[in-house]
């Protein structure tokens, strides 16, 4: 099976960076599956003592999927944008689930997103922030690309910047007002909420 | 569309707001935003949020979900179920580890407290001292303790410890805060010592009492003080040496301060229900003065543990006084002046805190109780035990009541050994006389009956002690009469094979023999008797191809010595098809034993107990060819008939328990089963022990039902358990032990965990090529099992050869005859080659039916 989709990812991906928009509708849920089951296998197998990189881990994912013979760098940015929005779907779906097994779902089972309740409490709820972004997505959407690529896809400034082909001062600004956004828009849901 | 529009220049606005000087900020506003006040108001808004953003998506959304846990090496823990707790919420992490608020599910939901101890320890080491500490705590029911519920190990391997959920705060802490005067302050120490004081009339000793143990918490507006972590410190000690106290970086991991001097010796660590005594001196000095006696800053380690050895603690009053400054806050916390705490602690409390200090032990109060007993002297204003003045009489209470205190703390161990010796000394004494002899002999052997679990029903633990004490004292003790030593020897290697001791039991049976054979002859029916057990004791440990051998000279000899029929000629047959059936031969076997159960039912009736243990070895026969029905009647027939004849309780009994599980497993009916096999398992721990081989078994056979019913989680908890126990007592290379880690790799498998589940698989099959060897029908079912993971893997081809190789190398025949229809390998189903590989089996699952 793996070996099929190793050809069938990069040709997906070499007909979206050329235009064909429905491609990213195929290539998401196939590496979404690769990052799950790499995420799965790391936090599984490897008595790592440093802190799990959701970059170590796209690169990886890039590696396993992507026949490099066949694409231009261009393309691997591209790659990129699909894995930042992959690993969005990851946490939030996650963040979901874990909302939902509180109601007494099948949590016998270990599964691999145990990105930790640990600190949801204290921390971004990422279902509340996914929502957030996507309003933010209407009015600004390369601002709400910036902070999906750099929050979830985990991209370097210039990463990002080469991602979305901009300057990277620009990458800075975007990223600074949607973060002031994003908060103040969560802040209020839970104004009112409350 | 105009919201879009607002948007923009709202966004515009507010950059340029942060390019400007926060005092500038007004007017720019008022200029930018015109008589747009909403505009305005919002953009102050978000300038205003602009502060408070800290690091709010700083991090990567993976990280900052908690990877990067402190120590780094347990990332994905929140979330995660560790058996049967769901771990919630990391609420304290410090030197030993992380401290988890978690969920219990089963068998009773609550929340508790998960202390998972930091990596680097031998955690099978530290599960096990608290395993042998287990009852204890069990035992231990108190107001004042927190109950330690359970320990375990982490997929990663690192220990924990699950507790009762204290939600309170330290006593130092908890008394500073509320500013308690020092009478407050002794009542709520009263009932710490009380405590403490429980634990040890239950064999408890804590060993790491200090305020952070010591959780204050309030019941109905009342300061409730619990102890936590009783039974911790003894499961993860090491010595506290200059090694001890360092981790492998060189980081100092703890300070001396609560420790007692005697657990600050060079010379391994020799703590009793004094040293507890020690650490409560502390924590009251702490309570009354607001610092510790001995001040251990800064200080090299040597130098600590010195001072802690040699330096008397000062005077709390003063202490109290020398604090200077420091003392102020500590008077007011306590509703005092500096000068009036000095006063209070003068004299009473001084002579009080300073006893329970002593560094020599036999100078300290024995018990809490006697130090709770000075306390409420002193609240009552009567005169102290503690003080000076009253040194002669204080020590001759003193010494009587530490006699006491003694007792209570070393409780039944001590009774047992003294017990134990007082035998063998009398042993010594009486063997001169012959006939006396035999009289104690057979007085000893009574004795070990006891812990024969078919006699004494679960007194195995005490009765062990009394039994090891006795099989070393043995070569010394009975030497001039090596008849009876012999006979000593055997009986002791019988009651170890009960208790499923076999190598002890095999060390014991061999010197046996060794002495039977040269005082009496090699043909003698007591020689004959001993080597029958030896070949036993071997089979108990899976040394088929050795107990084969011996079985089969003892089968001959008794033959010729005793007659073909002779029970114990019998008894040698049915040992023999055993050691065959270990050698996965299974048709040899079948043979020997449906002879033996015709001649035993014929000889000795058919409600005999060898009869019947003829009928229960026939049983796993029928399986391995897949007849099952036929197995589940006979089955119920044996169980039937031992609960009748030999009890409910019985390990016979409780093995056909067992059996019948297995059958209705195999018939698919897993609710019927799980409910026998649980009650089996539950009858065996208290019968046999949680220990014993049968015991064991009836475990693994529970996970193998709760792994069929999709029920993994647990079935991997018991799975771990069972291995983890099988390691120990039957070792490494086990038969039994082998299949408990191919059991736990199939779960593993299930749980998604496929490279954790391959390694241990593949792991276990190198074990079981070396051991066993490579046509052993073990050796082959992980072989397949190993197949089927390559099949989840998608890997095909790789998985037919593994089957065919599983198959060609003595795969059981039910095995053969069921790949068609495992689920497991639907997806072959469309491969050419699968046909092939299941007429194979067929094939092979014939012929082995097929007695050579």
């Amino acid at each position: 099976m793996r070996g099929e989709s190793h050809g069938e990812i990069t040709e997906l991906l070499l007909a979206w960076s050329s235009g064909e928009v429905s491609a990213l509708d195929k290539l998401i849920p196939l590496v979404y599956a690769e990052l799950h089951r790499l995420a799965h296998r790391y936090m599984r197998d490897q008595p790592v003592t440093h802190t799990l990189q959701t970059s170590a881990l796209i690169n990886e994912a890039y590696l396993r999927l992507i026949d490099c013979s066949r694409v231009r760098w261009q393309d691997r940015a591209h790659f990129l944008a699909v894995a930042a929005r992959a690993m969005r779907r990851i946490l939030v779906d996650y963040a979901r689930s874990r909302k939902s097994l509180r109601r007494g779902g099948d949590y016998q089972r270990i599964s691999l997103e145990a990105v930790a309740t640990l600190h949801q409490a204290r921390s971004t709820n990422l279902v509340e922030l996914d929502e957030a972004l996507g309003t933010l997505a209407i009015t600004f959407p390369r601002k709400a690309q910036v902070i999906e690529l750099r929050f979830f896809g985990g991209l370097s400034v210039q990463e990002t910047a080469a991602v979305l082909d901009v300057s990277e001062d620009t990458v800075l600004r975007d990223w600074k007002l949607a973060r002031v956004r994003l908060y103040h828009a969560m802040k209020r849901g839970h104004e009112h909420a409350g | 569309m105009l919201d879009s529009e607002r948007e923009q220049r709202l966004d515009a606005i507010y950059s340029a707001a942060l390019k400007q000087d926060a005092s500038r900020r007004p007017q720019f506003l008022e200029e930018a935003c015109g008589d747009d006040a909403a505009l305005r108001q919002e953009i102050e808004s978000l300038l205003g949020d602009e502060r408070k953003l800290g690091d709010f998506l700083e991090k990567p959304a993976l990280q900052a979900a908690g990877f990067a846990m402190a120590g780094g090496n347990e990332r994905w823990l929140a979330g995660q179920t560790l058996g049967p707790y769901d771990l919630l919420e990391l609420i304290g992490a410090g030197g030993m580890g992380e401290v988890w608020l978690a969920e219990q599910k089963q068998p009773v939901h609550r929340r508790v407290a998960l202390k998972l101890i930091k990596a680097g320890m031998d955690t099978r080491e530290v599960v096990a001292r608290f395993e042998s500490e287990r009852q204890a705590l069990a035992l231990m029911e108190h107001p004042n303790i927190a109950k330690v519920f359970d320990a375990g190990a982490t997929p990663q391997g690192r220990p924990y410890f699950v507790m009762e959920y204290v939600a309170g705060i330290p006593i130092t802490e908890y008394c500073d805060q509320h500013r308690m005067t020092l009478h407050e302050r002794l009542e709520l120490f009263v009932h710490v010592c009380e405590g403490v004081q429980h634990a040890h009339q239950k064999a408890v000793i804590h060993r790491d009492l200090k305020p952070s143990n010591i959780l204050v918490s309030e019941v109905d507006g009342k300061p409730v003080p619990r102890i936590i972590d009783f039974g911790l410190a003894k499961a993860t000690s090491q010595p506290l040496s200059a090694e001890g106290m360092f981790t492998q970086a060189g980081a100092i991991v703890g300070t001396p301060t609560y420790m007692s001097p005697e657990q600050a010796g060079s010379t391994g660590v020799d703590v009793d229900t004094r040293t507890d005594v020690y650490s409560l001196g502390v924590v009251l000095y702490e309570l009354l003065v607001g610092v510790a006696p001995l001040d251990f800053h800064k200080l090299a380690l040597d130098e600590m543990l010195r001072r802690l050895r040699e330096e008397e603690a000062p005077r709390p009053s003063t202490k109290a006084r020398a604090l200077g400054e420091a003392s102020g806050a500590a008077a007011e916390n306590r509703g005092c002046s500096p000068a009036g705490l000095a006063r209070q602690l003068r004299g009473d409390l001084d002579a009080i805190t300073l006893k329970a200090l002593e560094k020599e032990r036999a100078r300290r109060y024995a018990t809490p109780s006697e130090l709770v007993a000075d306390i409420v002297r002193y609240l009552r204003n009567e005169p102290v035990l503690a003080r000076p003045a009253r040194a002669s009489y204080r020590t001759r209470k003193y010494l009587r009541r530490h006699r006491i205190g003694v007792a209570v703390a070393a409780g039944l161990l001590v009774v047992l050994i003294s017990f134990g010796a007082a035998q063998t000394l009398q042993l010594r004494r009486i063997t001169r006389e012959r006939d006396r002899a035999d009289r104690i002999a057979a007085f000893m052997t009574g004795m070990f009956k006891v812990s024969d679990p078919s006699a004494a029903r679960g007194n195995s633990i005490t009765a062990r002690e009394i039994l090891d004490k006795a099989s070393k004292e043995i070569d010394t003790a009975l030497s001039k009469d090596p008849e009876l030593q012999a006979q000593m020897m055997q009986a002791m290697g019988d009651v170890y094979h009960s208790l499923g001791l076999f190598s002890q039991a095999q060390s014991l049976h061999t010197r046996a023999v060794d002495i039977r054979r040269r005082v009496l002859g090699p043909q003698h029916p007591d020689t004959l008797t001993s080597m029958n057990s030896l070949g036993a004791s071997l089979a108990g440990q899976g040394r088929y191809a050795e107990a084969e051998k011996l079985n089969r000279a003892t089968l001959e000899m008794r033959r010729r010595v005793l007659g073909p029929e002779h029970p114990d000629t019998l008894k040698s047959m049915s040992n023999l098809a055993i050691a065959l059936r270990g050698e996965g031969r299974f048709a040899e076997a079948e043979k020997l034993n449906r002879e033996t159960l015709e001649i035993r039912r014929r000889v000795l009736g058919p409600e005999h107990p060898d009869t019947l243990q003829s009928m229960s070895n026939l049983a796993p026969a029928l399986h391995q060819e897949g007849r099952y029905a036929e197995a589940e009647k006979l089955n119920r027939e044996t169980l039937e008939i031992r609960r009748r004849v030999l009890g409910p309780d019985h390990p016979d009994t409780l093995k056909s328990m067992g059996n019948l599980a297995v059958d209705l497993y195999e018939e698919g009916r897993y609710a019927e089963a799980e409910k026998l096999d649980h009650e089996a398992v539950e009858i065996q721990r208290r019968v046999s022990g949680p220990e014993h081989p049968n015991t064991l078994s009836a475990m693994n056979n529970l996970a193998l039902i709760l792994y069929s019913e999709g029920r993994y989680a647990e079935a991997e908890k018991l799975d771990r358990e069972t291995l983890d126990i099988r390691r120990r007592v039957l070792g490494p290379e086990h038969l039994e032990t082998l299949l408990s880690k191919m059991n736990l790799a199939l779960v593993l498998d299930k749980e998604d965990r496929h490279a954790e589940a391959e390694k241990l698989l593949r792991e276990t099959l190198d074990i079981q090529r070396r051991v066993l060897g490579p046509d052993h029908p073990r050796t082959a079912l992980s072989t397949y099992n190993l197949g089927v993971f390559s099949v989840h893997q998608g890997n095909r081809g790789e998985a037919l050869s593994l089957l065919q190789d599983a198959v060609d190398h003595g795969l059981p025949p039910n095995v053969d005859l069921g790949i068609e229809k495992d689920p497991d390998l639907q997806s072959l189903h469309g491969d050419p080659r699968f046909p092939a590989l299941v007429a194979h089996a067929k094939e092979r699952a014939a012929a082995a039916r097929k007695p050579k």
